[in-house]
């Protein structure tokens, strides 16, 4: 079996700071007028 | 129609509601990802990619295919808000795409030994992504609310036509990328163990979509509102 849990741990990284900016990103924008 | 500021402020509170809600869910499948389920035998750990990778590609292309449907809809009832989700859609989409595209080539990378090949597959997906940059950019560019309406609906008509050729791209073409292990014609090969979380992470993944659409079309129905304007 090969020896890659840095690149899990990279896509899930990645994946998040995706999901998560955006969520902040809506939050700011839904929050003001 | 003008929507009224009223409804817009109801839609984000469900809205940013579902995305708190599908956030926490969303923590669950990561505990589950990476505490619960085993490592693949061939792959190892990097097969845990599956369960960010293909539901982002799950909720991409939905949110591809609904901006098309919309788009169509818009022809026929000339309503704005159909415009207004469609926006919301695409916005969501392309942020599932942006996820498909960067944690496909690191799962590429240790897999393939790269982290892009120039694959139907892969590069539909691509295609797909930029149809729907070149969307925004559409979008800014008119501004005349019914003819920027009218114009992306022509553009999102024909980005939810590629979706199901991409579905297909890897059973057409001598393909690197892997079948589908649901929504392919044969039964999964998949043990129950590994599918598990790929099954719930997808239905995360559809509320995820459904709570950042809501809000955003809240958003979107606000600020038609605060206009006062009628696409």
């Amino acid at each position: 079996m090969p020896d890659n849990g840095n690149y899990m741990i990279a896509a899930y990284i990645v994946a998040t700071v995706i999901i998560l900016g955006y969520t902040v990103s809506l939050w700011r924008r839904s929050g003001k007028r | 129609m003008i929507p009224d500021l009223q409804a817009a402020e109801r839609t984000i509170t469900r809205g940013r509601i579902l995305t708190l809600f599908s956030l926490l869910l969303l923590a669950g499948i990561y505990v589950m990802a990476f505490k619960f389920t085993p490592p693949e035998a061939m792959q190892g750990l990097a097969f845990k990619i599956l369960y960010v990778h293909a539901p982002s590609a799950w909720a991409a292309e939905s949110a591809f295919v609904l901006v098309g449907v919309t788009g169509i809809l818009y022809f026929w009832l000339k309503d704005p808000r159909l415009d207004i989700f469609a926006e919301a859609s695409a916005e969501v989409g392309m942020v599932f795409g942006t996820v498909i595209l960067t944690t496909g080539p690191i799962w590429g990378r240790t897999i393939w030994g790269a982290y892009w090949a120039w694959d139907p597959r892969l590069t539909f997906t691509l295609l797909l992504y930029l149809i729907f940059a070149g969307y925004f950019a559409l979008r800014s560019a008119v501004r005349d609310p019914a003819e920027r309406a009218r114009f992306s609906a022509v553009l999102g008509i024909m980005g939810m036509l590629l979706v199901p050729f991409i579905h297909l791209t890897v059973f057409l073409f001598n393909s690197q990328h892997p079948t589908p292990v649901l929504m392919a014609p044969q039964k999964s090969p998949l043990p129950w163990v590994l599918l598990r979380p790929l099954l719930m992470s997808l239905v995360v993944f559809t509320l995820l979509y459904f709570g950042f659409v809501t809000t955003r079309y809240g958003i979107g129905l606000r600020r038609a509102a605060l206009e006062g304007s009628d696409a």
